[in-house]
């Protein structure tokens, strides 16, 4: 077990549910003052992919923010509630950034390799927050890079400059770098959407295989990938969560009016 | 859930409506061959008669055009939530009135191969029948075309009492048969006939549900009220 996993700073007590990896309670947030989340309340469940979709400004991306503290490079934005992870709240000020970045992965919209080696893009995490030998370093570049189904693809041009792979390769690259340090919950923001077809498969097939491991949260505009690749979906408007359900049931049948309206393209 | 909104993309919405207005079209039809079957039996109407059949191929035209359309919706469209319960409806609705369409022109087939003349069989029961089975259709159609859950709600139930004419035409052609064998022939005819607007009234029925479900998204129970024994097993053994 790494040393962030045993950093006393998350002491695993008062989990609201017990297989939520995340628990959102009464969130507010504010850009300025302007409110992009409303008292949202959703809980993102262990080994499962949660899906967040919704037109644009509805604050699906601003949510997947918050659980990494993102906007603490912000001022003027502020956010009020609790996100409970493993037992602390992630908008407490006085948690270990760090630590938590390394528990809480993130993956962007493009793909955002280092100017660095490949080998480097996935050890320099992994240094931060390990001491690992060459040889265990080595095994963790590897793990990694089979884990995204990229090894076979860059054995052999581990110090070749990660810039010179393709968008797919790159967008794999980043999770692999993400998933290195072993963190609990991978958060993706549109992983796909700079991607062709057949790397967005790959990518959606690599999502089924690490949430054997990890808690995923997804923001996508496509909403079949939301339908592919996620258990639980969530649908946003306005800052306000509408409605919360499995895939099954939010594509088939939802409950309410405008989830159905904007999945069914009737939006606006 | 039933929603007033239109699709953003518009050759989306015309592709949906052009495939409830093939299914209105083909539910007409089959309405037509139904109200022929009834008229061929219980007035011994002979244009009606050959109507019936005569509408056969367009009814299965129209079958496939829907299937076609439906398949094209569900390969560009990726329809989802209310829009892919009404496809996936349309498909086998679509079935359902085909086999509809099918047991009214075996009908009015049927009701030209026997002659009634100086024989004391009453049609009243099997006119009574085809009138409950035709209406039943009709409204089931309009369900459909409105997408009315409480409409198909009441025609499923209504299938009872067409069980419950079954059974006692079943038991009504049977006593003619013991009373004569010379009866023996029609009353056969007739139960076949009998037994054809049951299996209309049972595709009714499976439109409901489907109808149901398309529109709210849930399941009507398994198991439907049903009226009588509708195969008339226990008759026999009597």
């Amino acid at each position: 077990m790494s040393e962030a996993l045993q950093d006393p700073s998350f002491p695993p007590q008062n989990i609201d549910a017990p297989e939520a990896a995340l628990a959102v309670r009464g969130l507010d947030f504010y850009y300025g003052e302007k409110q992009a989340l409303k008292s949202i309340n959703m809980d993102f469940r262990k080994q499962s992919v949660t899906a967040m979709i919704g037109p644009s400004g509805c604050g699906k991306s601003t949510l997947l923010r918050i659980f990494n503290r993102m906007y603490d490079l912000y001022p003027g934005q502020k956010a009020t509630g609790s996100v409970l992870f493993d037992g602390a709240n992630i908008l407490d000020p006085s948690l270990d950034l760090n630590t938590l970045r390394s528990r809480i992965g993130m993956v962007f919209q493009k793909p955002t390799p280092f100017p660095m080696s490949i080998y480097d893009n996935i050890a320099f995490g992994v240094r931060l927050h390990e001491k690992l030998s060459r040889s265990e370093l080595d095994g963790r570049v590897e793990d990694a890079l089979t884990r995204v189904a990229l090894w076979k693809e860059v054995r052999d041009r581990l110090k070749e400059p990660a810039t010179g792979m393709s968008g797919g390769q790159q967008q794999r690259l980043c999770i692999a770098r993400s998933i290195a340090t072993k963190p609990e919950v991978l958060l993706l923001d549109e992983p796909t959407s700079a991607l062709d077809p057949i790397s967005t498969a790959r990518i959606e097939e690599l999502l089924d295989e690490l949430k054997q491991d990890f808690t995923i949260a997804i923001v996508t505009h496509n909403m079949q990938q939301a339908a592919r690749c996620a258990d639980q979906v969530g649908f946003f408007y306005l800052g306000s969560l509408i409605e919360m359900d499995s895939a099954d049931r939010m594509f088939t049948n939802p409950r309410q009016k405008q989830t159905q309206d904007y999945i069914t393209g009737r939006f606006g | 859930m039933p929603t007033d909104s239109l699709h953003t993309v518009k050759s989306y919405e015309q592709e949906l409506d052009r495939m409830r207005a093939m299914m209105a079209r083909m539910g007409g039809i089959v309405e037509s061959q139904v109200a022929q079957a009834v008229a061929a039996v219980t007035e011994h109407d002979e244009d009606a008669a050959q109507a019936a059949p005569a509408q056969d191929p367009q009814v299965d035209l129209l079958e496939r055009d829907v299937e076609a359309l439906a398949i094209r919706l569900l390969a560009l469209r990726s329809p989802m939530a209310g829009d892919l319960r009404e496809i996936v409806a349309a498909l086998k609705i679509t079935g359902d009135l085909e086999r509809i369409g099918d047991y009214a022109a075996s009908i009015a087939r049927r009701s030209q191969r026997f002659d009634l003349a100086d024989r004391q069989i009453s049609l009243s029961g099997l006119r009574s029948m085809g009138r409950l089975v035709q209406e039943n259709l009709r409204r089931v159609i309009d369900a459909v075309t409105q997408q009315d859950d409480d409409r198909a709600l009441e025609v499923w139930q209504a299938d009872r009492e067409v069980d419950e004419y079954y059974t006692a035409m079943f038991r009504e052609l049977v006593t003619y048969m013991m009373e004569d064998p010379r009866n023996i022939s029609p009353c056969t005819h007739l139960l076949f006939i009998a037994k054809n607007f049951e299996r209309i009234g049972d595709h009714t029925t499976n439109i409901a549900e489907r109808v149901y479900y398309a529109v709210t998204g849930d399941n009507l129970p398994a198991v439907r009220p049903r009226g009588g024994l509708s195969n008339g097993e226990d008759v026999v053994s009597r």
